[in-house]
């Protein structure tokens, strides 16, 4: 069971593994994200899933070449099939008139099936060794040694600097290749740089992460932070942050729950934070969308109310008249709407509630000066379109209402003048009516 | 009609380009003057876009050969700019109006180098084209018209003396257009800059440009505007499909044959 001491002991790293593990978590996962940011930029996400799958493979050749698990050889035999899968898919571009969707998943499904095949047969080869390289597939944390914190620092090391040397050019390719061509930057080489940082990634990263998920914890980093920002520094940082945040968290739980693997923990808490981004980010969230989406609606309701106030007042010829919500309003708004909008009327002092006792039991209400003055605003807008529509696109002017009836909303005080303009100061719409 | 340019900063030999072996331009054959707008036109599909890739060195030549302020594009990057086509990029790439231009200073600047004097200059080139309050903005809430401007204060900001450019008036609105041609207009005119641009509007060249190239996959003339914009040329590079051209075409692509291979 989960005891509080177990995530105590995790986290003093009382157990030196444990104090490697953490460490090596760290470094994957944040030079993961760092590389799969410009992955993901550059619309290349599937590429570094390919590469992935790919190098398992590599991993079995390199046990059953030297027969032992020494993680050096193990990525070397890694980056060589990683690199061979990316020479197939270009390969299969060029000389055949496969795209490169097909041509990934051509690949990555080929070279992990070779992979798994290695490795089964590996497992009933009998030799002792074997044990603990199935943990390549899902990723198991625990298994990190001393030794592997050298191997993963170097190279997290090697890929955080380049990646701070080459910031600028590999931001410029990824925003306008042509451009970069053409104030002569080689974008062979840096294609070919980010590939291979691509590779070292994920070859360090699959002993957590495991072959199978590491695509993940490449992309969806970078996916979840470019939701907070749009300046790309900034998301840099957030992508690292997350993905060390869902390392840490992935690898205590599979430390508490020690049947559990690594890569799945670490990319579920991975994909939990992309949702939370998705759903709460501030502009680019769903919640935040909503809201804007709200707003606009209320400004609609509101202004189609201060609009029926006008109409009748332009009927009766006095716009201050008292008015009970008849069936004016209601033909046109639906109750808890017009609720809404008196409401807010009221507040933002629109219109007045007409305070003479009475015996009747309807309400009355009335435009202020400042309520006039916004209804005759929505009012113009709305016959200033009318009037442009069929005036310069031709429409007829039985046709230009509803039209209007949404553009009125969105019109800004700029549109108005320069519409004031280019209909030369009008007076009446189409329909004849005054333009106010 | 091919007329040569006395003092030519561009010259083009007999150029062929195909792309797989599918050839877009056959054997074109022309030099371009120092100074001045220059146009180049033509129906869609007629190779434009890939004439000035080509000559900026972007694009792999099968024949011929190209050359610039008199010798090869490699030793001359630095002199000159380009605008791509504003479609060509994502505008919801996470950036910023001022990053954008800064990339216009990259060849100047190194990984140490004191940045405050390009920094002063990208603010100055946006300023030019009327964009300096935007600077801080993210790209993506550009409308079409700022978009094309922040690409043309990042090709300012490259301080060349031959810029190209890939179709800068597409899509923008009668303010922006106008915009841009005064500011072209005064680097050719006060600076003495040589500006190329591929050009869809058949209503403003005659107004716009000095120098004309009017291609249909072929050249069909070139020369200064007053000369070659006329009707008997425009209805050569507008009118009517090179049937027998195309025909041939399909048939390189169909055998394999790359359209300057010998025996």
């Amino acid at each position: 069971m989960l005891s509080l001491k177990k995530i105590i002991i995790f986290f003093t790293i009382e157990n030196p593994n444990i104090g490697y593990v953490t460490l090596s978590i760290l470094l994957l996962t944040s030079s993961a994200a760092l590389v799969g940011t410009f992955t993901f930029l550059k619309k290349k996400s599937l590429i570094g899933d390919a590469i992935a799958h790919a190098v398992l493979p590599g991993i079995c050749f390199a046990f059953m070449l030297t027969g032992t698990k020494h993680t050096f050889f193990l990525l070397l035999g890694a980056a060589f099939t990683g690199f061979l899968s990316l020479i197939c898919i270009d390969a299969i571009i060029t000389h055949s008139k496969i795209k490169e969707d097909t041509a990934i998943a051509i690949v990555l499904s080929v070279f992990f099936g070779v992979g798994t095949l290695l490795l089964t047969h590996i497992q009933h080869a009998g030799n002792p060794e074997q044990t603990g390289l199935n943990n390549f597939l899902l990723g198991k944390a625990a298994a990190l040694l001393e030794q592997d914190v050298w191997t993963f620092g170097i190279i997290s090391f090697l890929i955080v600097i380049t990646i701070i040397f080459f910031f600028k050019p590999l931001f410029i390719i990824a925003f306008d290749r042509s451009f970069a061509q053409s104030i002569g930057m080689s974008i062979t080489f840096f294609d070919f740089l980010l590939t291979l940082l691509l590779v070292l990634a994920i070859t360090v990263g699959i002993q957590a992460v495991g072959v199978v998920l590491m695509a993940a914890m490449l992309i969806t980093p970078a996916a979840a932070a470019r939701f907070w920002t749009y300046k790309i520094k900034k998301m840099i940082v957030l992508s690292v942050i997350f993905s060390i945040t869902a390392g840490l968290l992935g690898t205590t739980i599979s430390y508490l729950y020690p049947a559990m693997p690594t890569g799945p923990w670490i990319v579920l808490v991975v994909s939990c934070i992309a949702l939370l981004s998705f759903i709460f980010a501030p502009n680019k969230g769903i919640i935040a969308k909503k809201m804007k989406r709200d707003r606009f609606k209320k400004k609609i309701i509101v202004e189609n109310t201060l609009k029926i106030f006008y109409h009748l007042g332009e009927k009766d010829k006095n716009f201050f008249n008292k008015r009970t919500l008849d069936h004016h309003f209601t033909q046109k708004v639906s109750p808890s709407q017009l609720k809404y909008a008196i409401q807010y009327l009221q507040r933002i002092k629109c219109i007045q509630k007409n305070i003479t006792p009475s015996s009747s039991k309807a309400i009355d209400w009335f435009l202020t000066e400042k309520g006039k003055a916004m209804a005759v605003q929505v009012v113009r807008r709305h016959r200033l379109w009318e009037l442009y529509l069929s005036t310069y696109l031709n429409i007829p002017s039985d046709h230009v209402h509803d039209e209007a009836e949404s553009i009125e909303h969105i019109l800004t005080e700029d549109m108005e003048k320069k519409l004031m303009q280019l209909l030369k100061n009008p007076t009446k719409d189409p329909h004849q009516s005054q333009i106010p | 009609m091919i007329i040569p340019a006395k003092n030519p900063i561009i010259e083009i030999h007999d150029l062929t380009v195909a792309y797989q072996t599918k050839p877009v331009l056959w054997g074109i054959d022309f030099t371009l003057p120092k100074g001045g707008l220059i146009g180049i036109i033509g129906p869609n599909g007629a190779g434009k876009s890939t004439l000035l890739k080509t000559i900026m060195g972007l694009n792999p030549i099968n024949s011929g050969y190209i050359k610039i302020f008199d010798t090869s594009i490699q030793k001359v990057r630095q002199r000159i700019g380009y605008v791509p086509q504003r479609e060509s990029v994502d505008w919801d790439f996470p950036t910023t109006v001022f990053d954008v231009v800064m990339m216009g200073r990259y060849q100047y600047m190194s990984f140490f180098s004191n940045k405050t004097k390009d920094k002063a200059i990208a603010m100055h080139c946006l300023a030019k084209v009327g964009m300096d309050a935007l600077a801080q903005r993210q790209i993506g809430q550009l409308s079409g018209g700022q978009q094309q401007r922040v690409f043309l204060a990042r090709a300012l900001a490259q301080e060349a003396d031959l810029y190209f450019m890939d179709e800068p008036f597409a899509g923008v609105d009668a303010a922006t257009e106008a915009i841009i041609f005064s500011l072209l207009q005064k680097m050719t005119k006060e600076a003495g800059k040589t500006i190329i641009v591929v050009h869809h509007d058949l209503q403003s060249v005659r107004h716009y440009f000095d120098w004309l190239v009017m291609l249909n996959m072929h050249l069909v003339a070139v020369g200064p505007t007053h000369k070659v914009f006329q009707p008997a040329l425009l209805q050569k590079t507008y009118g009517g499909k090179l049937t027998l051209l195309h025909e041939v075409e399909n048939l390189l692509q169909k055998k394999n044959i790359n359209p300057r291979e010998h025996c």
